[in-house]
């Protein structure tokens, strides 16, 4: 199912939900902690601002901001220093919500004495008591979180919704490349788009593709190399030239060679 | 020969500035439209009413010389100093709105003709003899502009606000205070007995009144024995630090410095002087309040002999200026609402003067210039005078909590008596701050808020019943000649 | 007796929805947020003990409260404060305090006197133990 569909439905529920408490249908705070699973890239950090939005919105959350943490922020070095520093993460976070991003690197089962699990339950107990104060979003790669859960039963039942992030396809990223050039006054050529085409089918077959983000670089090295084409030839540069992105500034991309490498080597 | 006569001027040929005889002020260098005053300028700005058929002008340069260093003819001995540089200039006048016959003459004086640290030598200059003199019809010194330099010769408030806030362990509120009531006649073991019940109430302070020195039917000691009797057995009543502002004005310094000292003694954190021991006093006990970790409280007792009228006089933003630089840490500067002079515009330019590290210009409260004030400290303004707990939302809106609230009448005559009086205005106040910082809108629920803290709170029920209707409804006299405009900035 | 410091003690004791708009008051103030407590609440102790530092970036209320709820866990029968602290250049003290938690029965002050030449009397407080 589509993400937007499923945040759709998620709102949807939350509006009922609001109404019939207004009516005294329910009384109770309903659990609003979820996990959004998916590759890097796939725009979890984004929904999860956008959800603290709808949740400030619907008046389930009182401020709605949003605090966006990895272990290393809520885990100490020594003893005695993690539930400070967890306390500390979860008050700047009360009243929005907390996005602990590969949330199961908390969870270190090799090492019995890893302080991840104080945070842990520091975690469920106000996840659990403070319903009214903070929504968690836990994120991360599919089946590690899924491993995560089955570890720690605890979360799995304080979870009310799961999203999952797919992978965009090649004609999605493309019309994000677009996007993002666009918002900053830049757009490829017809050589260029060509280009990018091949350009996102090449990459998505090598290691650490991470899907928006990897666009993201990738639009940014072009800029410079765009840059560069201009500052070295002589002669003027029209503004139709300071806003184009050709093939040349595409194709000079490594990740070309490296794909001729592997169709060879393969 | 007039020394200001059109005529004489008229028929004056042009003559050599240093020749003996009689010139225009204006034509002895004390009028100069082009002048650009300089960062270190003291600027003074005056209500200028010449008299019938005298040139404002002349009249505004007349002013300048007559505060700086001129006088009725030219003198050789001006050639023995760096004289257009002590020369005061009146570098502009304007009409005053709506008052024909009156001008705002502003005056810029250089660092070099004043003493520094010294507000008698900035009297004498600034409104010495130049009030007396009879060209003019009146005059009124409306405001000035002190640079850094000249206020970095000050010592300042003794504690100002803040500090003075930590030693009590008060935050957050505007201070509680009662002047003791009738102001002459108690016995020091009666006045002990009025300050004794008002602090227990719930009052922070107490305070003798202007008057109340040293006479036959109470010596000085015996109050102040008495009073801190009761103020150590307030505190122990209560927890709370508390304190009497014992008056130490007297004939002598000699007497005050008595007084101070006997004061610190018993264990007093504060004393008090009114403003006609005279400005050196002033400076003198707000030296001595600096080396004795004590609060300097300020009775502006007789200000109004020269604020009050608008065409004549010094205005009180000017004696709040004065009082900053010289380091008392109260003064009294108007409630607004009650029953002594005060508009609220006006006095929302003495509470800003008092409180802020930098006044810019807002005519509209009567402030002509920026002000910085270099971090000197703060001055706690009191609001004294015929307020009522029934005001509290007014009296918090108006004024803000950085102020002492004098509840005088308003304690003492209450119907259940002085320590209920004192609950009662404690209660309102404290109920008044929980609902405004819980975000309710004291100025239209003001009397919601005060309903439902009187239902938990008898002596407060008592207190609305009996001053309800209690108001001083009169014309402000010292009112602003400004509008309000909107300007850019807002 | 009670003791009247503070900002509210003239007051009913303040619910926890009324500590909460208290705190949240200064939280948009952006004062930082400080919980002390102590069991000598004599007007000169200045220093009640902190319960952790001051919460300097704190969004809501909650995150005060969830202090709070521990301390008083520890210090049920102490004196609890709640103060909020303005950085502000020229004021960089504190903006507003109150009581949040008394002791069951709270301690009196004794009033001790000692006398000296010509009528003078010097007085001081000793907190009485509570029993």
């Amino acid at each position: 199912m589509p993400v937007k569909t499923r945040i759709r439905q998620i709102a949807a529920l939350l509006l009922v939900d609001r109404v019939r408490q207004r009516l005294g249908l329910t009384s109770e705070t309903p659990t609003l902690h979820m996990s959004f699973t998916g590759n890097p890239g796939t725009g979890k950090t984004t929904v999860a601002l956008r959800m603290a939005q709808i949740l400030h919105k619907l008046g389930y959350i009182r401020r709605g901001h949003l605090i966006s943490v990895t272990r290393d922020d809520l885990v100490g070095q020594y003893i005695g220093h993690t539930a400070p520093k967890t306390r500390e993460v979860l008050k700047k976070a009360m009243g929005g919500v907390l996005f602990i991003d590969e949330a199961y690197y908390l969870y270190r089962p090799e090492n019995e004495r890893d302080y991840g699990q104080e945070a842990i339950e520091i975690l469920l107990s106000v996840m659990e008591n403070q319903r009214d104060d903070l929504v968690v979003i836990f994120a991360g790669y599919a089946d590690r979180m899924d491993r995560f859960f089955r570890s720690n039963p605890g979360f799995r039942s304080r979870i009310a919704h799961h999203i999952d992030f797919p992978d965009y396809t090649d004609e999605e990223l493309m019309a994000i490349a677009e996007k993002m050039l666009a918002a900053q006054s830049y757009r490829f050529d017809e050589s260029g788009a060509a280009a990018f085409r091949d350009y996102i089918a090449a990459r998505r077959k090598q290691p650490h593709f991470a899907n928006a983000r990897s666009i993201r670089n990738a639009l940014d090295r072009m800029r410079l190399r765009q840059a560069n084409r201009h500052f070295e030839q002589p002669g003027l540069v029209s503004l139709e030239d300071l806003m184009t992105i050709s093939a040349a500034d595409v194709r000079a991309s490594r990740v070309f060679e490296m794909d001729q490498e592997r169709a060879k080597g393969g | 020969m007039n020394v200001i006569d059109k005529k004489a001027q008229a028929s004056g040929e042009k003559r050599s500035r240093y020749s003996a005889g009689v010139l225009e002020y204006r034509q002895m260098g004390y009028w100069d439209p082009d002048y650009q005053p300089k960062d270190t300028d003291i600027l003074a700005v005056f209500r200028v009413t010449p008299q019938e058929g005298v040139d404002p002008v002349e009249a505004a340069a007349a002013v300048a010389g007559e505060s700086s260093t001129a006088t009725w003819t030219v003198v050789w001995t001006d050639r023995l100093t760096a004289c257009d540089k002590y020369r005061a200039k009146c570098y502009r006048i304007d009409p005053v709105p709506n008052t024909p016959g009156s001008w705002f003459a502003y005056i810029a004086y250089d660092l070099d003709l004043f003493e520094p640290g010294s507000i008698a030598n900035l009297a004498a200059s600034i409104i010495g003899n130049v009030f007396g003199f009879k060209p003019l019809k009146a005059l009124r010194l409306e405001d000035m502009r002190l640079p850094v330099g000249y206020v970095k010769t000050f010592q300042g408030p003794a504690t100002g606000i803040v500090v003075e806030r930590e030693r009590l362990d008060k935050f957050g509120r505007p201070l509680l205070g009662a002047t003791v009531k009738p102001k002459l006649g108690l016995s020091g073991r009666n006045y002990g007995r009025v300050v004794y019940e008002a602090l227990k109430g719930g009052l922070d302070s107490t305070k003798d009144d202007e008057n109340i020195n040293s006479q036959p039917f109470m010596h000085w000691r015996d109050r102040y024995l008495y009073c801190m009797e009761a103020v150590a057995k307030a505190e122990a009543a209560t927890g709370e630090v508390k304190g009497t502002y014992l008056n130490v004005t007297a004939a002598t310094m000699e007497d005050m410095y008595e007084r101070a000292e006997f004061a610190k003694d018993l264990g007093s954190v504060i004393i008090m002087i009114d403003l006609v021991i005279g400005y050196t006093a002033i400076q003198s006990m707000a030296k001595w309040a600096r080396k004795n970790d004590m609060i300097l409280h300020l009775h502006r007792a007789g200000h109004s002999t020269y604020t009050r009228q608008k065409s004549h006089g010094v205005s009180f933003r000017v004696i709040t200026k004065w009082m900053r630089l010289a380091g008392v840490d109260h003064i009294h500067a108007g409630t607004v609402v009650g029953k002594l002079e005060g508009d609220p515009n006006m006095t929302r330019g003495y509470y800003d003067l008092c409180r802020e590290d930098f006044n810019p210009m807002r005519l509209e409260h009567g402030l002509f210039f920026d002000q910085h004030w270099a971090s000197l400290n703060k001055v706690m303004p009191v609001a004294s005078g015929g307020i009522h707990a029934g005001q509290m939302h007014q009296l918090l809106d108006m004024l803000g909590e950085d102020c002492v609230l004098q509840f005088g009448g308003g304690t003492i005559g209450h119907p259940a008596g002085i320590a209920a009086g004192a609950t009662a205005n404690r209660v309102a106040l404290e109920a008044m701050i929980f609902a405004r910082n819980a975000g309710r809108d004291i100025m239209r629920e003001g009397e919601d808020i005060l309903e439902a803290a009187a239902k938990k709170c008898l002596p407060l029920r008592q207190a609305l019943e009996t001053w309800k209707d209690v108001t001083f409804d009169y014309a402000s006299t010292d009112t602003p000649d400004f509008l309000p405009t909107a300007t850019a900035a807002e | 007796m009670r003791n009247t410091q503070g900002c509210f003690s003239f007051l009913p004791d303040l619910s926890d929805d009324e500590i909460r708009t208290q705190v949240q008051y200064c939280i948009e103030k952006g004062w930082a947020v400080n919980i002390e407590f102590t069991e000598d609440a004599h007007p000169r102790n200045t220093f009640w003990e902190m319960w952790g530092l001051p919460m300097f970036d704190i969004k809501d209320a909650a995150a005060v409260m969830l202090e709070l709820d521990s301390c008083r866990k520890v210090h049920a029968d102490d004196y609890i404060r709640v103060s909020g602290f303005d950085s502000t250049h020229g004021w960089e003290s504190l903006r507003i305090s109150f009581i949040v938690n008394r002791p069951k029965k709270e301690p009196r002050f004794r009033l001790q006197r000692t006398e000296g030449a010509g009528r003078t009397v010097r007085y001081s407080l000793e907190t009485e133990p509570a029993d």
